[in-house]
């Protein structure tokens, strides 16, 4: 069952729009491009086979 | 329910009316502090498969070179070994400050790390060049094997275990608002990675059930002083703020405990005394606002019915008093409290604190995200996730679980360099503290010792209270006091015998 991870209306997930302040419009922007950046960052990682990698880790369990 | 196997408070004075003599951090708030993590291992990428405990004997190679054992410790006072299960585990050194104790946790993660790569090498001789070798610090894995990070603190020994139970274990079990790593399971995002995990609540009984929070009867240290808390409940994290502030409040609650026994009064913390703790733990755990209400005990002693007395409250009602509670101590007397921490500012703390609470009130994750584990994986899966998008369960785990990769994970790193996550430590204090053992507590002679025994050759074994020589001289040191930082005249001894024979080879 797909997850659905719901966006919050908070301050820094907001797309920039023309309802904010011009400070708070620019730190969303810059959130959203670091955040952006970090995708390109991990894009190898996002196209290995996610099943393979979960399934291959298999301990006991600890004390 | 396991027997509570404890060797019985002792009282602040000795049986016969004297006060026995005490260390002399006995009557001040001080602690001593350490981390134990389990870590998890797999590779992938091999041209066949090697399971779990093949990469962690692979890793612990050099070790067992060098120690003849997969148990040693380090020269920075650490001891490092090969856990039932495969599980590679690193316990800290001895510290009195969260800072410390945070650096020596990095050291043991970059301990661990330089084992892999070299594990990685052998490894990708044998299954080709593609195979990657990796180590989750985290605290599930794939099939539902729990495993911890535990979070050693020394505590008073006249506070009795039913005091502890009933009024540190709320604080605990609400504290994963903020320490909670966070964890993708099929029925949602969860704030802890232990929650679905946990067995009892407090218990004395060590490996069958798995309690939330445990005292030992080995303290390591003068049985009549202290009682070493075991906290098992915790999550293993990545957040370096999040380790820190993990100590730090948990410090600074049990400060209020202690002194409250001490001065034989309450310390209204029982007045958030839980119902059912495992119940609730589990119920916070699925909430990342911190608003479901949780039962509270019927019988919370005397003056506190007045909180909440229909009798329930929420995770972050129960996080609010607790630092209400703790800021008002602190604020009637801070000289006493502040010096209880040598290197870390206690009102900043509580300032920290209070604007993590205030943020979680908010539900406002995009500015939780460069703190807390939970918010820094929800955001980023929410951003793969969002825009009418649905985000793969199988990817959700694996995003989940290379966030814990210390070795070859990708989204840790990732949120590091784009400034995205906090840090506390630079680079240069991790090595130093790979190399260096705290110096305000045993630990310095431990380290020492070691790095003294590795160089001349010499065999060698320690355990927390004692180090011993056995070639080419024999020699034992006993440190009772986990404060004392020496060096005693009978480490100076062994150590002078050791040289001694040394240059007489």
């Amino acid at each position: 069952m797909p997850q659905e991870f719901a966006q919050g209306r908070a301050r820094g997930e907001q797309r920039a729009d023309d309802s904010q302040q011009p400070l708070e419009r620019a730190q969303a922007e810059t959130q959203t491009d670091a955040l952006d950046q970090v995708l390109d960052d991990i894009a190898s990682t996002l196209e290995t086979n996610a099943q393979d990698y979960v399934n291959s880790f298999v301990q006991q369990g600890g004390q | 329910m396991p027997q509570l196997r404890d060797s019985g408070t002792h009282a602040l004075t000795g049986s016969d009316g004297v006060d026995a003599p005490r260390s002399p951090q006995y009557g001040t708030g001080e602690r001593i502090f350490g981390i134990e993590t389990e870590y998890g291992v797999s590779m992938t990428g091999g041209e066949r498969r090697i399971d779990a405990r093949q990469v962690a004997a692979t890793m612990f190679l050099p070790v067992v070179a060098q120690a003849r054992s997969t148990n040693t410790y380090l020269r920075n006072g650490a001891r490092l070994y090969l856990d039932v299960g495969s599980h590679p585990e690193y316990a800290t050194a001895e510290t009195r400050d969260p800072l410390d104790a945070l650096e020596q946790d990095l050291a043991g993660e970059s301990v661990i790390r330089k084992l892999a790569l070299q594990a990685q090498e052998r490894i990708r001789a044998k299954v080709g060049e593609h195979a990657m070798v990796h180590v989750f610090k985290n605290n599930v894995d794939s099939a539902g094997h729990a495993f911890g990070c535990h979070e050693n603190y020394l505590v008073r020994r006249y506070v009795p275990l039913p005091v502890i139970e009933r009024e540190l274990l709320p604080f605990l079990i609400t504290r994963q608002l903020f320490s909670g790593a966070g964890r993708v399971t099929d029925h949602g995002f969860e704030l802890s990675q232990r929650a679905d995990y946990l067995d009892e609540a407090v218990s004395s009984a060590t490996t069958r059930a798995r309690p939330m929070v445990n005292t030992r009867d080995e303290p390591h240290a003068d049985p009549d002083q202290f009682r070493r808390l075991h906290v098992i409940i915790g999550d293993s994290n990545r957040s370096q703020f999040v380790t820190f502030m993990k100590l730090a409040t948990t410090h600074l609650v049990l400060g209020v405990i202690e002194s409250s026994v001490r001065a034989g009064r309450a310390s209204g913390f029982q007045a958030c005394t839980l119902a059912d703790p495992n119940l609730a733990n589990r119920a916070i755990s699925r909430d990342i606002t911190g608003r479901t209400a949780v039962r509270l005990a019927v019988d919370r002693g005397d003056g506190n019915a007045a909180w909440h007395p229909e009798g329930s409250a929420s995770a972050l009602e129960i996080q609010q008093y607790y630092l209400d509670i703790v800021r008002k101590a602190v604020t009637a007397d801070p000289d006493s409290v502040s010096g209880t921490l040598p290197r870390t500012d206690v009102s900043r703390v509580l300032d920290d604190w209070q604007e993590l609470l205030d943020l979680i009130a908010a539900n406002d994750v995009a500015a939780l995200a460069d703190r807390l584990d939970w918010a820094a994986k929800y955001r980023l899966l929410s951003a793969l996730g969002g825009h009418g998008r649905r985000i793969d369960p199988w990817r959700a785990q694996q995003l989940d679980m290379d966030y814990h990769d210390i070795v070859n994970g990708s989204v840790y790193p990732a949120l590091v360099r784009r400034g995205m996550m906090r840090v506390l430590v630079s680079e240069q204090d991790v090595g130093r503290a790979v190399d260096r053992p705290p110096a305000d507590t045993r630990a310095a002679m431990r380290g020492q010792f070691v790095r003294e025994a590795m160089w001349r050759g010499a065999r060698y074994s320690c355990d927390w209270t004692r180090l011993t020589l056995s070639e080419p001289v024999h020699g034992e040191v006993v440190m009772l006091d986990p404060f004392d930082a020496g060096p005693s005249p009978a480490f100076d001894e062994v150590l002078a015998r050791l040289e001694k024979s040394a240059s007489q080879a």
